[in-house]
């Protein structure tokens, strides 16, 4: 694998050898501006990533380093301001609304802070919905998420709606829906952020043992040494430069 | 099914809000059903005492009558053409007619008058002639002992004539033919009022017409009017329609009581116009109150919606997402507007409201206010509440669906 950065003042390229046979994430020369003139902010300057399936990511760096920038740009959430982003070898800086949105429903699996679960929909139906979206079939969709819900270890709270749900448990539910497409990667933006340390780690581990059983890739933006612990990578970014990539043996 | 549930579930997210929106789209509906239906009952029972007076449903005429009458513009052998209306299922009766304007005189006095020819029976199954005879006996089809006709004369032309039951009458016109046409008619019977249609007229049969003004008989009956009524008068335009084309080669125009009575029609639309002014209003408010609702319920959701998209949601799918919440809070609102309004628009039909001050429509006394059950009563609120809701729900869901899906997620 190989990290270019660019900073303001040099360039670090850093080199290394992976395992992993397929990229399933790449940037190139990825930048995103806000604002202009005086008031112009550079979130993220030309970023270079490459990522490979099954990895285990955390993108680290302290607040407005550009961690959830970058994994907003890799997620199709938002545009570039120049510079491309490839998912599974496809261009996605430049697709129409309706393009990107079949893209994430496809590709990307999103996890966020504050579990994000739809209130009306029972914890079953909110793992179920985005597979009614791909148009996937009655029993398919039952099949997948029993299947599921199992992996996660909600069995029994399917018919619950997320309010009925603890902090951890609706996490479980968001991990079950990002997965239950069968996506290229997952992005987590701060998914322990509001739970506490014990049912962080416990998430954590049952993300690791999905990464490790079914070969998911995950990218993790955070603040929390829990996630660095687990991750087998590690890339560092100050001021929207990547900094430091650190791959564990 | 699943995005079925989810709108049904974001109707009842905010039961109270739902609740009072819906109520107000069912008061919306209830007000248009009433409305319509106490327009559309008074409107058709104005058109049937309209129609029953005088014009009836349909009439047919020789081409031009209408625009320029005449003496000689006649429908000949009419008996074949009532015969062949006769036949017809929607037909419930036809009443041929012969007009010629002229000079009445009696006790010293003269006095211009449209006489009539009339057949007796067919007319009072046409129109309400017969119960405005309000002095003497209703007209009569053969000559009297002495050999005279018998007439019966509208009130104001009598009181002008200073003439009554009994007395006789002397018309002077010109004949068909070119001749003068003079004859003495016996009063039998005195009809309508000061303000009636009748009210200068001269009925007399149209056997004694058609001999006062040598026009032919029998077979060869030439008269100037066919008036046709049937079994309802919303039948009257395509009837008419239909009937043009069989008498497509005679001359003849069939014309619905619209055409006939075009300056009444036009009157009567005007009028109805004004009546939609207010159901817009209705409507209106109705919609002001439906858009605060969808407008609250999306910019709440501001953030599901980020999420919708995030996970793969196409900007369609949410704008149909709101758009099938607002049919479905539309199609309950209807049901519960028809819920409210069936019984009460059921009850107008029936009893109707009564009349502080009776009105006096052409010596027809109007002293009820009747309400009209139909489908068009039913289907045009349901119709007007369905699109006037999708509507103002058309902003809001765009807004949804345009939206970014980063803007939406950080939305508070």
């Amino acid at each position: 694998m190989t990290i270019t950065t660019q900073t303001d003042t040099a360039h670090k390229v850093i080199n290394m050898t992976t395992k992993s046979e397929e990229t399933v994430i790449e940037t190139k020369q990825l930048c995103r501006e806000f604002g202009q003139g005086d008031t112009l902010v550079k979130a993220l300057s030309d970023a270079n990533i490459t990522i490979e399936r099954g990895e285990f990511t955390a993108i680290i760096g302290p607040s407005g380093s550009g961690k959830s920038t970058l994994l907003q740009l890799i997620g199709g959430l938002d545009n570039p301001s120049s510079g491309d982003v490839f998912l599974d070898k496809k261009n996605i800086s430049h697709m129409t609304g309706t393009e990107l949105s079949d893209f994430r429903r496809d590709h990307i699996g999103f996890i966020f802070q504050a579990y994000n679960l739809i209130p009306v929909l029972s914890a079953r139906e909110n793992i179920e919905y985005i597979m009614l979206l791909q148009g996937v079939s009655a029993s398919e969709r039952k099949k997948r998420v029993d299947m599921l819900m199992h992996a996660v270890g909600l069995e029994g709270l399917g018919d619950r709606r997320p309010a009925e749900l603890s902090g951890g448990q609706q996490q479980r539910v968001a991990v079950a829906r990002a997965m239950v497409s069968k996506p290229s990667i997952i992005l987590a933006d701060e998914p322990t952020a509001n739970l506490d340390s014990k049912t962080g780690a416990d998430l954590l581990d049952m993300m690791k043992d999905l990464n490790e059983q079914q070969n998911m890739t995950f990218v993790f933006s955070t603040h929390d040494p829990k996630i660095m612990e687990r991750a087998r990578r590690i890339i560092r970014l100050v001021d929207g430069c990547v900094v430091d990539d650190e791959r564990k043996a | 099914m699943l995005t079925l549930t989810l709108a049904f579930r974001n109707i009842l997210r905010n039961r109270r809000r739902s609740l009072l929106t819906l109520l107000s789209m069912g008061g919306g509906f209830f007000l248009l059903c009433l409305t319509l239906s106490m327009s559309e009952g008074s409107y058709s029972n104005i058109i049937n005492i309209f129609t029953q007076d005088h014009t009836g449903h349909v009439q047919i005429h020789k081409e031009n009558y209408l625009e320029r009458p005449s003496l000689y513009k006649t429908i000949n052998q009419s008996n074949a053409i009532i015969e062949k209306l006769e036949q017809q299922s929607s037909v419930l009766s036809v009443a041929p007619r012969i007009y010629g304007p002229s000079l009445a005189y009696g006790k010293n006095k003269t006095f211009p008058a449209q006489v009539i020819g009339i057949e007796p029976d067919r007319e009072a199954n046409t129109t309400r002639l017969k119960s405005k005879v309000k002095q003497g006996e209703y007209l009569t089809d053969g000559a009297n002992n002495d050999g005279y006709y018998s007439a019966m004369i509208g009130y104001s032309l009598a009181k002008n004539l200073k003439l009554t039951v009994g007395d006789e009458l002397v018309l002077i016109s010109q004949g068909i033919d070119g001749s003068i046409a003079n004859d003495i008619f016996i009063i039998t019977a005195l009809v309508g009022d000061a303000s009636s249609y009748e009210r200068m007229n001269v009925y007399i049969s149209l056997t004694a017409m058609q001999m006062f003004l040598s026009m032919q008989s029998g077979e060869q009956s030439q008269v100037h009017e066919l008036a046709i009524k049937l079994s309802h008068q919303g039948e009257a335009r395509a009837f008419a329609m239909n009937m043009q084309i069989q008498l497509e080669n005679s001359l003849l125009r069939v014309e619905p009581w619209q055409v006939v009575e075009s300056s009444f029609f036009n009157s009567m639309q005007a009028d109805k116009k004004g009546s939609y002014v207010s159901m817009g209003i209705i409507i209106f408010i109705v919609s002001i109150g439906v858009l605060n609702t969808i407008l609250m319920g999306t910019l709440e959701r501001t953030r599901e919606f980020g999420v919708l998209k995030a996970i793969g949601a196409r900007p369609t799918a949410v704008f149909y997402l709101i758009m099938l919440e607002s049919f479905v809070l539309a199609i309950i609102a209807c049901v519960i507007g028809l819920i409210l309004s069936l019984p009460v628009c059921i009850w107008l039909a029936s009893s109707g409201i009564p009349m502080p001050e009776p009105i006096d429509m052409g010596g027809i006394i109007f002293d009820t206010m009747l309400g009209e059950v139909s489908w068009f009563v039913v289907l045009l609120p349901t119709v007007v509440v369905i699109l006037s809701t999708l509507l103002v729900s058309f902003i809001p869901a765009m807004r949804a669906a345009k939206i970014s899906p980063l803007k939406a997620l950080q939305a508070v």
